[in-house]
């Protein structure tokens, strides 16, 4: 355990280990695009707490990848920039942080696992080389001290025969397995929080369970704080704690994972949820969300939603709709979040 | 990897096969047609004795019948010039009856040393601007770049030449020669001929300036390979990881973008066998280029044959070079 223990405060100055592990509050988040302003994140937020998952669903589009990178920094600077709101890890603030702390924190306290594992390993690396720079460049590490660490780091996530596969190449790998390397790049350092985006989209269906198995065992070995970003809500239905639901670039509803299922107050998160293909399901019609998601560039009036929403009325095209809580620990921006959450909608 | 560079040297062995053929095909075609070169011995004016001249068309390889019928491919005399190539038997040249290897001895040093200078100049300035360019992508300097080295591209390298000789050469040796005397570096780097005192001095501004030649396409290379790399996906994740940004481009963009580069060396270095008959013809230089060059004029067939299998080695070793770059570049192509 001794190997895990470290001191917050060295990497991370004027942490409050008191204050949730990570906030975010009303980040907002613009690309510039020929001279236009295109909002892609208008004000997300929710909480992580340590040891906790939470699932951040929405389709594509709905600025949860932008979310993402806007956390951990990577933004590409311009065309994005980030205009407005905060992001606190343990209490700091770290849009204020200065560009060389925000690079110490990425790795150290908050990484991410991308997508698509085949393009976001470099090919010309062996796999023990990319997963052993994490310590060369934040810890100083010899290399042989780190290859030795990728091999433990490898073992851990389950790839099996470690240490013959270290000096291998992404391409030398199955998805699966590439995916694991991921995770294992991700973990080197031990973060606190964990960001997975899409972590099993390209994967095939039997591979995507035990992947996501594999995160939930690390989360609960580590006492991590997973955020799951994810376009499928029933991927996550027995990982996830939390749900925050995104759609054109807000945070819709944010609820425990179970009120979410049994309770939706957001008319799309009910529409999301009738989209599951489910056993009972079988030979009748699959529903499915009329329309397409709103283009960020020329977004509805009023509630964005309203165009595709079941449940919309006159003044949803006029009024946006405030963040309404029918239930403790459960929100929703809807007029009619009530109405919807006892299910008279 | 074992089975990927016996493969690559097979088909270097062949594609030199070929040239040599194709290159001994039209050289008989040429006697052929043109008539016979061993005249040439004789100062090609009054007709010599025949049994002289016979004697010395065996002397040549050019005793065979085949050189009578036009379109002959002369196969015979093809496979004694392999063995006597094999056997390190250059022959010699028509006038004089010199040695050809003495020759090569000469040249090929001098242009060696040309393309050494080439190289590191066209190298140089293209991975400089081009990841500059890239750096500022859509900006002033990104475009300024292109069109600087789209216009030094489509000037013709004689006229570059020319113009360095009579306009930029001949003052600044006059002034440097003044200030430091004719003996020092400077008094001889402007100097605008070869100067066999000053093998490397003297060649300097001549391979900087057939550097220049294939420079807007190198530089073109280096932006875009750049451009892919830097927008890369794997290039996020090094982000992701806190690397910091040197690092990431030395260990994670350049050498990503390497493998287009060194195909567009390989394939300049090639390109620039043609540049090198003109600059080394302009600067006096006693180097290949030339050699061939004059060879061709004076209907030298041995001459011309031997010059013209030398680069075709070249290029062939340099693709070669290449190949087995790729794969010490890229796992993928060494596992393939």
């Amino acid at each position: 355990m001794a190997e895990y223990l470290r001191v917050i405060g060295d990497t991370l100055p004027g942490a409050d280990m008191n204050a949730p592990l990570l906030e975010l509050d009303d980040l907002r988040v613009e690309f510039k695009v020929r001279g236009h302003r295109i909002p892609a994140v208008r004000g997300a937020s929710f909480t992580l707490e340590q040891g906790r998952t939470l699932a951040v669903v929405g389709e594509s589009g709905s600025g949860k990848s932008v979310t993402s990178q806007a956390i951990m920094g990577i933004l590409d600077t311009p065309p994005a920039k980030v205009t407005g709101g905060r992001v606190l890890l343990h209490g700091v603030d770290l849009l204020e942080q200065d560009e060389e702390t925000r690079r110490s924190i990425r790795g150290n306290h908050i990484a991410i696992v991308f997508q698509d594992a085949l393009s976001a390993l470099n090919p010309l690396w062996s796999v023990g080389f990319q997963i052993g720079e994490l310590f060369r460049v934040h810890r100083g590490t010899s290399r042989a001290e780190a290859k030795k660490k990728a091999i433990d780091l490898l073992d851990q996530v389950g790839i099996p025969d470690a240490r013959n596969r270290v000096g291998n190449y992404p391409h030398q790998f199955s998805g699966g397995m590439r995916q694991r390397v991921m995770i294992a790049m991700a973990l080197a350092l031990d973060p606190e929080v964990l960001i997975a985006d899409e972590p099993t989209t390209a994967l095939d269906v039997t591979v995507q369970a035990q992947i996501m198995r594999l995160l939930k065992r690390i989360q609960e070995e580590r006492d991590m704080g997973l955020i799951l970003i994810t376009h499928d809500l029933g991927v996550v239905a027995d990982v996830a704690d939390d749900v925050a639901v995104m759609y054109a670039g807000e945070v819709v509803e944010r609820a425990g994972i179970r009120d979410t299922f049994k309770r939706p107050a957001h008319p799309y998160t009910k529409a999301l949820l009738r989209a599951i293909p489910r056993v009972d399901s079988v030979g009748r019609e699959l529903e499915v969300i009329r329309g397409l998601p709103p283009n960020p560039a020329d977004l509805p009036s009023g509630c964005p939603f309203h165009p595709r929403c079941f449940a919309a009325e006159d003044r949803c095209a006029e009024e946006v709709p405030p963040w309404t809580e029918p239930a403790e620990h459960h929100g929703a921006r809807c007029h009619f979040a009530e109405e919807v959450y006892v299910d008279e909608r | 990897m074992g089975r990927y560079i016996i493969r690559r040297l097979l088909q270097a062995l062949l594609t030199l096969g070929i040239v040599l053929f194709l290159l001994h095909y039209l050289m008989a075609l040429s006697v052929q047609v043109r008539g016979n070169p061993a005249l040439l011995f004789f100062g090609g004016e009054r007709v010599p004795d025949p049994a002289m001249l016979e004697q010395i068309e065996r002397l040549y390889g050019l005793d065979s019948p085949c050189y009578e019928r036009t379109g002959d491919p002369c196969l015979v005399p093809f496979v004694e010039r392999l063995q006597r190539l094999a056997s390190g038997d250059l022959g010699t040249t028509l006038q004089g009856n010199r040695d050809v290897g003495d020759l090569l001895a000469v040249y090929i040093p001098n242009t060696l040393r040309l393309f050494i200078i080439s190289t590191i100049t066209v190298v140089t300035l293209a991975m400089l601007l081009g990841t500059w360019a890239a750096r500022r992508r859509g900006s002033l300097v990104d475009h300024s770049v292109r069109a600087t080295t789209i216009l030094v591209d489509s000037i013709p390298v004689f006229l570059i030449l020319l113009s360095y000789v009579y306009i930029i050469s001949v003052p600044l040796t006059k002034w440097a020669r003044g200030i430091w005397g004719t003996d020092s570096f400077m008094g001889q780097f402007f100097r605008p001929s070869y100067n066999p005192d000053y093998p490397w001095v003297t060649i300097i501004m001549p391979g900087i300036i057939l550097g220049t030649v294939g420079l807007a396409t190198l530089t073109r290379l280096v932006r875009a390979s750049q451009l892919e790399n830097l927008g890369a996906d794997f290039v996020r994740t090094a982000k992701a990881k806190g690397l910091k940004e040197r690092r990431i481009t030395m260990v994670h963009v350049v050498r990503n973008s390497m493998i287009p580069i060194v195909t567009g060396v390989g394939y300049l270095f090639a390109f620039m066998l043609s540049g090198a008959v003109l600059t080394e013809g302009v600067m006096g230089i006693p180097g290949m280029g030339r050699m061939i060059f004059q060879a061709v004029q004076r209907q030298e067939i041995n001459l011309v044959l031997v010059g013209l299998t030398v680069s075709a080695v070249v290029v062939v070793v340099v693709s070669l070079v290449v190949d087995l770059l790729y794969a010490v570049l890229d796992p993928r192509i060494r596992y393939d």
